[in-house]
């Protein structure tokens, strides 16, 4: 399954390596990338609630939200 | 109420501008305890706590990626702060932890409008759709649209899909997709596109695209991952930066151990956060890219931008770029001084714009060719008015010579001057052969229109250069390339005259070349040592456009090979898209290289005060986030080209 999440507090490209290990930190998921670019995140994950993916990423300090493209 | 503060206080957002706001307002309590009030302690004590609130946040970050095994410029920050505290500097460490916040929050705010760009872009996408299933309308959501369904789009409404117009006539205003102001007409047959604006009339639409498979959403992913794709000096700066941090806490360490002034090591921690620079190409380049695509202009990637921004010379392709690829009538010539009009027949009204003995030559000479599938016969066709004259019987072909055919009443010949005369008898007049000349001098192919052995005329046709031919190649001009140069598989002569229409000189002309000789003349360009860009249609000239070093195609729209494959592609057939992209590549690229300078100026600088003992902690933390934001307002500045 893939999820697309979006947050618009990326401000700096040191965010990414945190916000992906957070992710990656998460039960059943196999990939997070995160773009910072476009603040777009990419998960890869098995049966995962949405909301433990957004929990994460609020824990390592960042708002997110779910997208659907 | 305790639940509302407890969803509040965990959207990381909310809490730490309410935590940026708090000891924003402890700073200046505790400023006016000091310089007001003259109570010391209370100013320490309040400057503590101001710290405290901001560090805590900084601190949890830099704790939950040192979990994860990475040391953040928070950890940096973190450090410094308690260090300062520790030291007694009070005042410090709550300036430099307020600023780190307050940073972050004006950086990520603005960081937000120029991602803005392509949520926008987003937001074109219409939700819902009417469909008539069973003979009924029905709104569905626009993705739960079925391939060839009939979709209703109403006056002023959002075009849902992608799909063929197949009843009703309206004009539609397809900005969002082509970055074109002027709205197109539209009526059965022709193709319409999701996120378009019906501004007229109702369109019945047979669906071919939904959801994800429209064009609106190919090219929203294909400007997402533009932005994403990281230019060269974006990696070669983030490698750069990996090993920037721990070398500043080396140095600080090291700092610390040769001079034993903890207020100095700290403050080097501080200012080397490498932020101004990490930041620097990204933003331009989101920027860029996104201000592009607003435009109708879609760049593959940060490299391409770059490589766009060092080009120095350009190859169009003739064909479909500098002309419309459509032969049109271009110029008739009547031999005969009056019309001859057939006994019976009535006059033949005057088509567009040719004479009256013109539009006869022309109409004979339709007559001829009705039964003809040359391109050349299109042409005449398109611009004859012949019903009134007999309809052929039996026509003849005679490849690369002509044609002739026969009227009840008449044998009729068009073709080349030395056939009619030679073969067919037909007295051709020295002027004719004078015109033949001059037409062929200026790039039209000419054929002579003879009846019963009378040249009546002679017509001239063309491949019809664009209206906006010459006023791309002055904009091409004046974006400083050093050389451009028009393909083409046409004869010299035909070449010249359409150089000079469009205003290319002589030298500046390859004509007669085949494919591979196009291929050539690129590599020729490169070994000359130029950056090339090569404009086409993507499909004699793909060996050309793989070897440029940046490959253009033009009017994308709908066309997915273009959009998947071109470096750039122009998503309107607008010549002065052209010169628009290569500018603000141009301008782009500048933008980057400004912002690495500022970025790099501003490190220097900082490192030179710090080790000169002019900059503190307060001071320096101010500096790097102003350094920031003036790159990240540089890098804005695009959004507005």
């Amino acid at each position: 399954m893939k999820t697309l999440l979006r947050s618009e507090e990326l401000s700096c490209p040191s965010c990414v390596a945190k916000i992906e290990s957070a992710l990656n930190g998460v039960p059943g998921v196999q990939k997070a990338k995160v773009h910072f670019n476009t603040g777009r995140i990419e998960v890869e994950h098995d049966q995962v609630d949405q909301d433990e993916l957004l929990q994460a990423v609020r824990n390592a300090g960042y708002e997110v939200r779910v997208s659907a493209f | 109420m305790i639940g509302t503060i407890r969803t509040w206080w965990q959207n990381p957002r909310r809490r730490r501008e309410a935590l940026t706001v708090t000891s924003g307002l402890l700073i200046i309590l505790a400023l006016v305890a000091g310089y007001l009030l003259r109570q010391q302690p209370w100013r320490d004590a309040l400057m503590a706590l101001a710290a405290l609130i901001a560090g805590a946040d900084i601190a949890l970050r830099a704790w939950n990626s040192l979990r994860h095994r990475h040391v953040s410029i928070e950890l940096l920050v973190t450090i410094a702060a308690a260090g300062a505290l520790v030291i007694g500097e009070y005042w410090e460490a709550a300036a430099v932890t307020f600023l780190f916040l307050f940073g972050a929050y004006l950086e990520a705010r603005t960081l937000r409008r120029t991602r803005q760009v392509l949520q926008d872009l987003l937001e074109m996408a219409p939700d819902t759709a009417v469909v008539i299933r069973d003979g009924e309308q029905v709104e569905v959501m626009a993705f739960e649209v079925h391939q060839g369904e009939t979709v209703l789009v109403k006056p002023g409404s959002k075009v849902p899909v992608d799909g063929r117009v197949i009843g009703g006539r309206s004009v539609v205003d397809e900005s969002a997709i082509t970055g074109e102001p002027l709205p197109e007409e539209k009526e059965a047959g022709a193709s319409v596109y999701a996120g378009t604006i019906n501004q007229a009339g109702l369109l019945k639409v047979e669906a071919t695209g939904v959801g994800a498979d429209t064009t609106l959403a190919r090219i929203i992913r294909r400007v997402e991952e533009a932005q994403e794709a990281q230019a060269p000096t974006q990696r070669f700066i983030e490698r750069f930066a990996r090993w920037y941090t721990p070398f500043i806490i080396l140095l600080s360490i090291g700092a610390y151990l040769l001079t034993r002034d903890i207020a100095l090591a700290l403050t080097l921690l501080v200012i080397g956060c490498p932020g101004a620079l990490v930041i620097s190409t990204p933003i331009s380049i989101v920027a860029g890219i996104g201000r592009a695509a607003q435009r109708g202009i879609l760049i593959k990637g940060g490299e391409y931008l770059e490589k766009a921004g060092k080009i120095t010379a350009l190859a169009l392709d003739k064909t479909g770029t500098l002309t419309a690829g459509r032969p049109r009538v271009r110029e008739v010539v009547a031999l005969q001084p009056e019309p001859a009009v057939v006994a019976g027949s009535p006059p033949p009204a005057a088509s567009g714009s040719w004479s009256g003995a013109e539009a006869e030559v022309l109409a004979w000479a339709a007559v001829a060719e009705a039964g003809s599938e040359h391109p050349l016969a299109g042409a005449i066709l398109e611009d004859a008015a012949y019903a009134h004259l007999p309809e052929a019987h039996t026509f003849d072909t005679f490849t690369g010579r002509g044609v002739r055919a026969e009227t009840p009443e008449h044998t009729i010949a068009v073709g080349t001057a030395a056939w009619l005369a030679d073969e067919l008898d037909v007295f051709v007049p020295a002027r004719a052969y004078r015109h033949l000349e001059r037409m062929k001098e200026e790039g039209q192919t000419a054929v002579i229109v003879a009846r019963d052995g009378v040249a009546l005329g002679i017509v001239g046709i063309a491949d019809q250069v664009r209206a906006s031919a010459r006023q791309m190649i002055a904009g091409l001009r004046e974006t400083g390339l050093e050389e451009i140069v028009m393909l083409t598989g046409d004869d010299r002569r035909t070449a010249l005259a359409i150089a000079a229409e469009v205003g290319l000189r002589p030298e500046e002309v390859r004509a007669e070349q085949l494919p591979e000789q196009k291929l050539d003349a690129i590599r020729a360009l490169q070994a000359k040592g130029h950056v090339v860009a090569m404009v086409g249609d993507g499909i004699n000239d793909a060996p050309a456009l793989a070897a440029a070093d940046i490959g253009i195609a033009m009017g994308a729209a709908g066309t997915d090979i273009a959009i998947e494959t071109a470096d750039i592609a122009l998503m309107a057939d607008d010549l002065l898209k052209l010169p628009e992209a290569i500018r603000l590549s141009g301008l782009t690229l500048r933008n980057i290289r400004q912002n690495v300078a500022i970025a790099l100026a501003t490190v220097a600088f900082l490192l030179g005060g710090v080790l000169l003992g002019e900059v503190h902690m307060a001071g320096g933390m101010l500096v790097h986030e102003a350094s920031v934001m003036v790159v990240i307002l540089n890098g804005m500045r695009l959004l507005r080209v």
